[in-house]
């Protein structure tokens, strides 16, 4: 009884959250804080989808954008093939759930193609084949003519539910939360731990394999689809090889294997990316860093990340000191910025250069990848997940000791 | 939307062009095997895929760039005559910078990640990869497209192979349409002199079958002409395509004997066959990785001078994105570890490129490289010089 009504509860709870989420952003945000609201939805789904590829069934994979556009693509040229056909005679809300589950089904297919050859590559083969597969989707729709070519997609009916995208996020979430909780998932881990040990004690890998991919990139594709009706116009370059890589810094930064991490990850990084693009000058033109800044806070990374790598390696201290002294050596990092900067002021090729703040956005993610990988490789959140028993440890309560963590 | 007729419906399969596009294909296949070179060189030390090679690549190019400003072939220099030394100067100085870079990728992202993952590994190679693509597009020139300034290539000409004479019946029929032309031709000039009021646009009612007759004879003689020119099968040669080739070679056998035939070389080799034991054997494996990126980058500069000098495309930094996947696939495709498989992949990818241009399906001409991936790794993954070993966990 408890069971079920704990069930049910968190389901209403979640459907509950989706629409509240939606009337207050309706009411509160403008159409830019919605935009913000809906792409870090989609993130958050496309993120840890990816995260049940890469960190929980250890499949590196880095063509998740190709998923994402299949079903996108799939989803928009229906719609606008037959709904704008049919003069919108079916209702929005329930032709696009169907969309959702068409993109899903055609990116399910795509990851099933993608799967097979993970049977037989591991590690940065299978990195490069869907890297591959991703370029191949992009070239196909590029050259085809009814899918707009290499210019757009363009007057996909718009259809802009803010819940239905909450609630796909929360539903990937839940999904891949609940599959490692069972016996079945289990199996994932093994498989991510050691193919050869999980195989011999009787796990079917392939099977394994290939359902990670299926669901990963299905989840995908009916993000795609959100993605499609939402924007109202989709090009191949909305799916290009960075967008793979943005998301792949999010799995990486959160933890591969962790839930939370990926979730916070996508929130933080496309909050981030949005906010650099939306920086404004005080005379309300696009924001610019001049180039010595630039160039300063690129030395200053370096100097923090020699500094910190020496210190972890030293052992020196308890480690609450040595956290301390790490969060100092960020305040020094970033206060020292400036003072790099001026001399470099004198370099007149540096100094005259504007760099607008939305251009900087793949660079962070490029140099987060790097310092991420130099002192922390396991990510913000390694394999730790969020729990309750852990909030009540962090506020001195005893709480239950840790099932199967990780 | 059906795939396979929309991909068949355009082929086309004009024998007569074949021989010259394979032979352009042997000269891409030669900068795809420099570059190739380098990934199979670092894979065969390291197990790495050093994602960041194809931006050394592009770093390259550009300093050739600057080198050639630094000559004084700028976009608005005045120079008009170049020499082989500038183009030596060029090359030596995308050489060094590209080594130096490679170096220092090595020691400053690569180094400390050895002892973690292999993936770990390869996600900083990514980061280097998307920072010198990004960060460089906010430091170097791109836009409008800077290239090389075509003057300081001293060698613009091309050469024409014949290799079958074109059919001779042809060229008689050409001589018998030649004076029924002309003469259609001078009658018409004729006209128009002795009627002043005419022009040839509007040569009057008496004129008219004579222009006819004139444009038809015409017509007739240029077919003949298109005719005969196709009817022989003859190759292209641009001479700074040669001289890449050349020089691939040149740079590849200097390889060879670096690798097979000097003290490090053998280290270098055995430090690919078993990293641990040469080691243990007093092999100072850290020298001989930085000295294998030092060849590996070095060569990538090499290709990617003589690829911006002599067929002056364009620079942004993703210059270096395409063909650096080209070349891990050509790697792949001869058994990446393996250095003649290396060139043997590069050539034989560079003319799968340029066959796929030929048969007219040019817009596909990139998919082709990651096509040839996905079919290798799923049937032959040692390629093709490779062992047939199955890597082991």
């Amino acid at each position: 009884m408890k069971f079920w009504s704990v069930r049910i509860g968190s389901i209403l709870a979640a459907v509950g959250f989706c629409f509240l989420l939606d009337v207050l952003a309706r009411t509160n945000l403008g159409s830019y804080g919605q935009r913000i609201l809906v792409l870090i939805g989609i993130y958050i789904t496309l993120a840890v989808s990816l995260n049940l590829i890469n960190g929980i069934t250890g499949q590196f994979s880095i063509g998740h954008a190709a998923f994402y556009q299949v079903g996108a693509y799939l989803a928009g040229y229906m719609s606008l093939r037959y709904l704008v056909q049919q003069h919108h005679a079916v209702p929005a809300i329930p032709w696009l759930i169907g969309m959702m589950m068409l993109g899903a089904a055609g990116a399910a297919i795509a990851g099933l193609i993608v799967g097979l050859p993970s049977l037989r590559l591991r590690g940065d083969y299978l990195a490069i084949v869907t890297l591959g597969f991703g370029e191949i989707i992009r070239i196909i729709v590029q050259n085809t003519k009814e899918l707009g070519g290499s210019y757009a997609l363009d007057k996909i009916p718009k259809i802009q539910p803010i819940w239905l995208v909450w609630l796909l996020a929360i539903i990937c979430v839940a999904t891949c939360r609940n599959l490692i909780k069972t016996a079945r998932g289990l199996t994932f881990l093994a498989v991510r731990e050691d193919e050869v040990a999980s195989s011999a004690m009787g796990v079917n890998v392939t099977r394994v394999k290939v359902t990670a991919f299926v669901i990963g990139s299905a989840f995908a594709g009916a993000a795609g689809a959100l993605l499609a009706h939402y924007e109202g116009l989709i090009t191949p370059t909305t799916f290009a090889m960075d967008v793979s890589f943005i998301i792949l810094t999010m799995v990486v930064l959160g933890g591969t294997g962790s839930i939370t991490g990926s979730i916070v990850a996508a929130l933080f990084l496309t909050y981030l990316q949005e906010y650099l693009r939306g920086l404004k000058a005080a005379n309300g033109a696009d924001l610019a860093i001049s180039g010595n800044l630039v160039v300063a806070g690129l030395l200053a990374t370096i100097i923090a990340v020699v500094a910190i790598k020496r210190l972890m390696e030293s052992h020196w201290g308890t480690p609450t000191k040595r956290g301390l002294i790490y969060v100092a050596i960020i305040v020094v990092a970033v206060i020292g910025t400036r003072f790099i900067a001026m001399p470099l002021h004198a370099v007149k090729t540096l100094a005259q250069m504007s760099v607008p703040a939305g251009q900087l956005r793949m660079v962070i993610f490029a140099v987060t990848l790097v310092v991420l990988m130099l002192l922390r490789p396991q990510g913000i959140f390694g394999h730790h997940e969020f729990s309750w028993s852990w909030l009540q440890r962090l506020f001195g309560k005893k709480g239950p000791t840790a099932g199967v963590a990780s | 939307m059906d795939l396979v007729p929309h991909l068949l419906a355009g082929l086309e399969f004009n024998f007569q062009t074949l021989p010259e596009q394979l032979v352009n294909g042997l000269f891409l296949g030669a900068i795809y095997a420099l570059i190739a070179l380098g990934y199979t060189m670092v894979y065969g030390v390291l197990r790495l895929i050093n994602f960041a090679h194809g931006e050394v690549y592009m770093l390259g190019a550009y300093v050739a760039l600057f080198m050639s400003y630094w000559l004084g072939y700028t976009p608005q220099g005045s120079k008009e005559t170049s020499s082989i030394v500038n183009l030596l100067m060029m090359l030596v100085a995308s050489m060094v910078v590209c080594a130096i870079v490679g170096v220092l990728i090595e020691r400053f992202a690569y180094r400390p990640m050895r002892g973690h993952s292999r993936i770990a590994s390869l996600i900083t190679a990514i980061g280097v990869s998307l920072f010198l693509q990004y960060g460089g597009a906010l430091f170097l020139p791109s836009s409008p497209p800077p290239s090389i300034n075509e003057k300081i290539n001293p060698f613009r000409g091309s050469t024409h192979l014949t290799l079958k004479a074109p059919d001779q019946s042809l060229k008689q029929q050409i001589e018998l349409l030649k004076p029924e032309a002309t003469r259609a031709q001078a009658e018409f000039d004729a006209y128009l002199q002795s009627h002043a009021g005419a022009s040839e646009f509007d040569p009057g009612p008496e004129g008219k079958p004579l222009k006819d007759a004139a444009n038809k004879a015409q017509t007739k003689l240029g077919n003949a002409e298109r005719e005969y020119a196709t009817s022989g099968v003859g190759i292209t040669i641009r001479y700074g395509e040669l001289i890449i080739f050349c020089t691939s070679v040149v740079l590849m056998l200097v390889l060879t004997y670096l690798v097979m035939f000097t003290k490090a070389g053998r280290a270098m080799r055995a430090v690919s066959h078993d990293f641990d034991s040469a080691s243990l054997m007093g092999v100072d494996v850290n020298k001989i990785i930085t000295y294998t990126f030092i060849i590996g980058s070095a060569l990538a500069g090499a290709g990617a001078m003589m690829n911006a000098t002599f067929k002056g495309t364009g620079l942004t930094t993703f210059f270096g994105l395409l063909p650096g996947v080209k070349a891990f696939v050509a790697a792949v495709l001869g058994g990446i570890g393996n250095i003649p498989g290396a060139v043997l992949g590069g050539l034989l990818m560079g003319m799968a490129e340029t066959v796929v241009i030929w048969m007219g399906q040019s817009q596909y001409s990139d998919a082709i490289a990651f096509v040839v991936l996905i079919v290798v790794l799923l049937v032959k993954p040692g390629g093709l010089l490779g062992s047939n070993k199955v890597e082991k966990v």
